[in-house]
């Protein structure tokens, strides 16, 4: 039905999408998987004109009789024949029209023949909903309107552009379901790989532009890059090793000659660095076969003396009325890493943050390092915050920009007033940290690093100050998936290298069963279960955790 | 609930005001009572009596309710110069003014959003960039001394409008002009501005992902959500254009409230300065909490 | 300079022009402006390049005068203004929750509040001195960049490093001077550029009701006198109403240029419009 020939996208003449063929059949369901800048949301929009002008599209795309690429005329296209559930949709619907109004508007435009009760059912949702404002939904109801609306004009081909990104994993789990469900032929763009596999007829992998693999659905995967992507997707059993791929992929119109994912493949040969592969039987891989990856190591937890203590906490935000934490006790021990899991709104961020000191609780105690931390104010909350180092969730706002890496490591000795030579604590704090020990190293900025050498950095900031609690919050969420078990095996090595106690706040129940010694899961501010990782995954007490490990 | 608090609290701060500041007066709320020669001939006698007539000696709060009772019953005092009541020649005047800042006021408005909504549309062509320096320049204008050079344009040199006095439909046309001129230019930048944002943002992409057309999508799902802040902006307008209004119609000798303060403030007469000031502050409070009262019209979140 | 665009550049080049002119008025003597020295209503000619007034008083003076006093007193206001908005904001974005909301409320307030009215009221009773004129000015400006300078801090605020910052017990001159200046530095320059084009166009209003300074001359006083004489139906408005109104569209369309440009620059969404 949609068949791709030799198409690419170039942005100010540097490819971000090379020659890439692909095909979806009729009623078939393909997912397009790759990690950020890999091209696959360039080619998923060029399909539909959706590129700024800057993109150039050579090739062809035929669906049908239609020619998708280099098109200017969308009427009867757009929407009609091809329609997309853009990035981000649930941010997406119109604020000041009501949903029945929207899917009307779609049904006119578009001259579909169903009723917008109709549509809403197909999706899950009941009729009621017409009548409701986007704000008076919650994130995957809207998300189920914006997919009505894309099946409203009956398209032949849907295009559905990281559908679940931004939900929690629940959630996910049912949107996934329901667009497997519609029997339509689909193009899912996604970078989660092991989530996608079981609903796909067939899987095709981007790496830096170029088509890695294409296989049908019960082959098994081949190419050495996604045989990286799948140990790279923690499993929620902890026979399985978590691994990562050394490395990142190539900035746009930085690729080497050769096949693109060479320099970070183990079985990469002479050839592989000269020769790009030509995809053949689904495979563009001169040497395929099983690469051993890093995992992150296990530990027998050794139980130090307790580095934090929080007692009863409880928290309510004043502001919008809501409790956020419900009376939570935790316990973090020198040498162990504990996984702090929960979805949106359950209150991690908040008790995170509250072992920081940077918000008040209504009620409980906060001890670090066997002071009280609750009840200090001013100098003395001060000093006892510089035991506590932190790693932010977004490395690419948790760093000045207009600061370099040596300042940027610097700045919690520098604000300690820390006497010394403090390039030497700088490079040892780097060095820890997994990143180079370089004095050219300390004089680049922020935004000469990768997502994940940022993060690295981040961590080495919080190692500076030589802290007893490390308290990571999220931080492997906004990283590509192949470096996230990188920054698991750092932390794992500071907390049995260092004696470092480490709280890992995650929202990913897979990422805390492989990296952490204990796991505690939050619900809506309260512990719903808690318990060594290895126990809290072989057998979840709580329906809860059942329902997340699932 | 909140929004009618604020209001009372606008209200209650202009009269205070309007109660404190002739107190503050270099020589004394005395200047309400008389001309400047008028007083210089009293003696010290005569000054005490006066005072003591008017309560000057008593506690502030006391005179504050007097005032109080005074602006309720329309009894703001007598000018000092024609020895008419305050009210009688604020009432004259109020429909003049009235008249011209609302009809300045829907025009910009109209005009406004149009030419913003046009400029952001055009922004990459020839013509976007023309008004958007055009709008800079006006935005700068002085709107006495645009007035000016269009009674040397239309009135002395063409001699096409009258250039002072009210009653026709063409004595509106060169102060309403110089009003809407001088008032169009940041309306124009604010809707251009907002239209172009919300033209990125992400419920236009979405739509024009999901195929609907350019114009439509320009109709129907930019417009409403970009007037959402130029909402806010015509408050701001409302005060700007009536400020306007008391230079304009003094160089276009227009018989509303602006020339009445003009006139008093030449001669010093203070009650009417007062009088004036309290009607023309009153008079922009009120038409805010008009404006004010439209928007859950175009905001359904504001609804609730 | 270049990131400014052609715009701000003639921004630029403009107000240096005007600064010039004001501070050679600076340099004049006292009596520039003010003293007789032609014939009441004298044309252009030799010593007066403007003509004189209906006293006899060089235009050129009054006008070079008068752009020391306009750009003085804006530059002098919007500085105030910026630094009081910037307290105020930033006590109404981090601090305690009775202050914030006491502020936003007076701020709220104030909007509805005009300006220009309460401008000329206060003016009328209080005195028409400089330092006076400046104090209305400042009282009656701060709402609205303070309420555009709290959402700045809010959002510098919430800030990734800004946070981490906090974490590591960073005291609070850090924070302000290490990343807040950072943050909020480059929402100052279109803050203060408006505040200066409002307090001059503003002043100018109010000079032009007759309400100035008596003892100093100023573009607006000579546009009054213009006014009184009802010079415009003359050919003398050419000399004497156009210079004074074209220094005051001048100067505040300089600062609207710049400020502008620096808008357009801080705006991502101006950057990409689908076609």
């Amino acid at each position: 039905m949609l068949s791709i020939t030799g198409m690419s996208v170039c942005y100010d003449g540097l490819p971000a999408v090379d020659r890439v063929s692909l095909d979806v059949g009729d009623g078939e369901i393909v997912a397009l998987v790759g990690e950020s800048g890999c091209g696959k949301t360039s080619l998923a929009r060029a399909l539909l004109g959706l590129l700024p002008g800057s993109a150039e599209v050579t090739g062809s795309a035929m669906l049908g009789d239609d020619d998708l690429a280099r098109r200017t005329d969308w009427a009867g296209v757009r929407g009609r024949k091809i329609a997309i559930v853009p990035q981000g949709a649930m941010t997406g619907l119109s604020p000041v029209h009501k949903v029945g109004a929207q899917i009307e508007e779609m049904l006119t435009l578009h001259g579909g023949r169903a009723r917008p009760g109709e549509l809403l059912d197909r999706v899950g949702l009941g009729a009621e909903h017409l009548t409701c404002h986007p704000h008076e939904l919650s994130g995957g109801q809207r998300q189920r309107v914006a997919i009505a609306l894309a099946l409203a004009g009956e398209p032949s081909l849907l295009v559905a552009d990281e559908p679940t990104t931004g939900l929690d994993a629940i959630v996910q789990r049912q949107v996934l379901a329901l667009l497997a469900s519609l029997g339509i032929g689909m193009l899912i763009v996604s970078h989660d790989l092991a989530a996608l596999a079981p609903h796909a007829d067939r899987v095709a992998v981007m790496y830096a532009g170029r088509l890695a693999e294409d296989r049908p659905k019960g082959a098994p995967p081949r190419h050495p890059y996604t045989l990286g992507l799948l140990t790279a997707t923690p499993a929620t059993d902890r026979s399985i090793p978590w691994g990562s791929v050394p490395g990142s992929a190539p900035p746009l119109g930085q690729a080497r000659p050769g096949c693109r994912f060479a320099p970070r493949c183990p079985l990469a040969l002479d050839p592989c660095h000269d020769v790009d592969p030509p995809l053949v039987d689904g495979l563009a891989c001169h040497h395929p076969g099983a690469p051993v990856y890093p995992v992150v190591p296990r530990s027998t937890p050794s139980a130090g003396t307790a580095a934090a203590t929080l007692t009863g906490i409880r928290h309510t935000y004043r502001r919008r009325g809501v409790q956020a934490l419900k009376g939570v006790d935790l316990e973090v021990r020198s040498g162990e890493i504990v996984g702090l899991v929960g979805e949106s709104g359950s209150g991690k961020s908040t008790l995170a943050r509250i072992a920081l000191g940077l918000i008040k609780p209504t009620a409980g105690r906060v001890v670090v390092d066997g002071e009280e931390l609750t009840g200090r104010t001013g100098k003395a909350l001060r000093l006892l915050q510089r035991r506590i180092g932190f790693v932010h969730q977004d490395p690419y706002d948790s760093l000045h920009p207009g600061m370099r890496v040596g300042a940027l490591v610097a700045e919690p000795l520098v604000v300690a007033g820390t006497p010394g030579d403090r390039e030497e604590k700088v490079l040892a704090a780097l060095e820890a940290a997994g990143l180079p020990c370089e004095r050219e190293f300390l004089r680049r900025f922020p935004g000469q690093l990768s997502g994940g050498q940022r993060q690295r950095v981040s961590i080495a900031r919080a190692l500076a100050g030589e802290p007893v609690l490390l308290i990571a919050d999220e931080a492997t969420s906004m990283l590509d998936v192949s470096t996230r078990a990188g920054i698991a095996t750092t932390l794992r090595s500071l907390a049995s290298g260092r004696g470092l106690a480490v709280v890992f706040v995650t929202h990913d129940l897979g990422e805390a069963v492989q990296a952490c010694d204990r796991i505690v899961v939050l619900r809506s501010g309260e512990i719903v279960e808690h318990g060594p990782a290895a126990d809290l995954a072989a057998a979840p007490a709580h329906p809860y955790t059942q329902e997340l490990l699932k | 609930m909140r929004r009618i608090l604020e209001y009372g609290a606008v209200v209650v701060i202009a009269l205070l005001l309007n109660f404190l500041l002739p107190r503050a007066l270099p020589g004394g709320p005395m200047k309400l009572f008389g001309s400047p020669e008028a007083l210089s001939r009293l003696t010290e006698a005569e000054r005490a009596q006066i005072a003591q007539q008017y309560g000057f000696g008593r506690p502030l709060p006391e005179q504050f309710a007097d005032y109080l009772t005074g602006v309720f019953t329309l009894d703001l005092g007598t000018s000092l110069s024609d020895g008419r009541p305050v009210a009688e020649a604020i009432g004259e005047a109020l429909p003049w003014t009235l008249l011209l800042v609302g009809t300045s006021i829907v025009i910009t408005c109209v005009l406004g959003v149009a030419l913003g909504v046009l400029g952001a549309l055009r922004r990459r062509r020839g013509g976007g960039a023309g008004l958007l320096g055009t709008a800079i320049v006006l935005d700068s204008l002085p709107a006495f001394w645009l007035g000016m050079l269009l009674i040397v344009v239309f009135g002395v040199q063409l001699n096409v409008l009258p250039t002072y006095g009210a009653g026709t439909l063409a004595h509106l046309v060169l102060p309403v002009t110089t009003l809407v001129v001088t008032g169009l230019g940041y309306f124009f930048l604010y809707t251009r501005s907002s239209m172009l944002t919300v033209l990125t943002s992400e419920p236009v992409q979405h739509a024009h992902a999901r195929g609907v057309p350019y114009g439509r999508l320009v109709r129907r799902h930019a417009l409403r959500p970009a007037l959402l802040p130029v909402h806010t902006i015509v408050l701001m307008e409302i005060g700007f254009l009536a400020g306007g209004s008391i230079v304009i119609e003094t160089v276009f000798a227009y018989p509303g409230l602006g020339r009445l303060t003009f006139g008093a403030i030449s001669a010093r007469d203070y009650p009417l300065m007062q009088g004036a000031f309290l009607v023309l502050t009153l008079m922009v409070v009120a038409m805010n909490a008009i404006a004010d009262a439209t928007y859950p019209l175009l905001d359904p979140r504001a609804r609730q | 300079m270049r990131a400014l665009g052609r715009q701000g550049r003639t921004g630029l080049a403009l107000l240096a022009v005007i600064t010039a002119a004001a501070v050679y008025g600076l340099l004049l003597p006292d009596s520039a402006g003010t003293a007789r020295i032609g014939e009441p209503y004298a044309p252009p000619g030799p010593g007066l390049p403007l003509g004189a007034d209906d006293l006899g008083r060089s235009l050129l003076d009054q006008l070079l005068v008068g752009a020391a006093t306009s750009l003085g007193l804006g530059f002098l206001v919007a500085l105030v203004v910026t630094a009081l908005a910037a307290v105020i904001g930033g006590a109404a974005a981090i601090g305690p929750r009775w202050l914030s909301s006491l502020i936003m409320r007076s701020i709220d307030v104030m909007l509805i509040l005009p300006e220009l009215i309460l401008f000329i009221l206060a003016a009328a009773f209080l005195g028409q001195s400089f330092g006076i004129r400046v104090a209305i000015l400042v009282v009656l400006m701060w709402p609205v960049p303070a309420r555009v300078l709290r959402a700045g801090m809010l959002t510098a605020w919430s800030r990734g490093h800004l946070e981490v910052a906090r974490a590591m017990g960073a005291p609070r001159w850090w924070l302000l001077l290490r990343h807040g200046s950072y943050l909020i530095g480059p929402l100052l320059i279109p803050v203060f550029v408006r505040a200066a084009m409002r307090a001059i166009l503003y002043d100018a209003t109010l000079s032009f009701l007759g309400l100035g300074d008596p003892t100093a001359p100023s573009w607006g006083t000579t546009l009054y006198w213009v006014q009184v004489n009802g010079v415009f139906l003359s050919e003398a408005w050419v000399w004497w109403a156009l210079p004074p109104g074209l220094a005051i569209t001048l100067s505040v369309l300089a600062l609207a240029l710049i400020g502008t440009a620096v808008e357009e620059r801080l705006n991502p969404a101006l950057k990409e419009v689908p076609a």
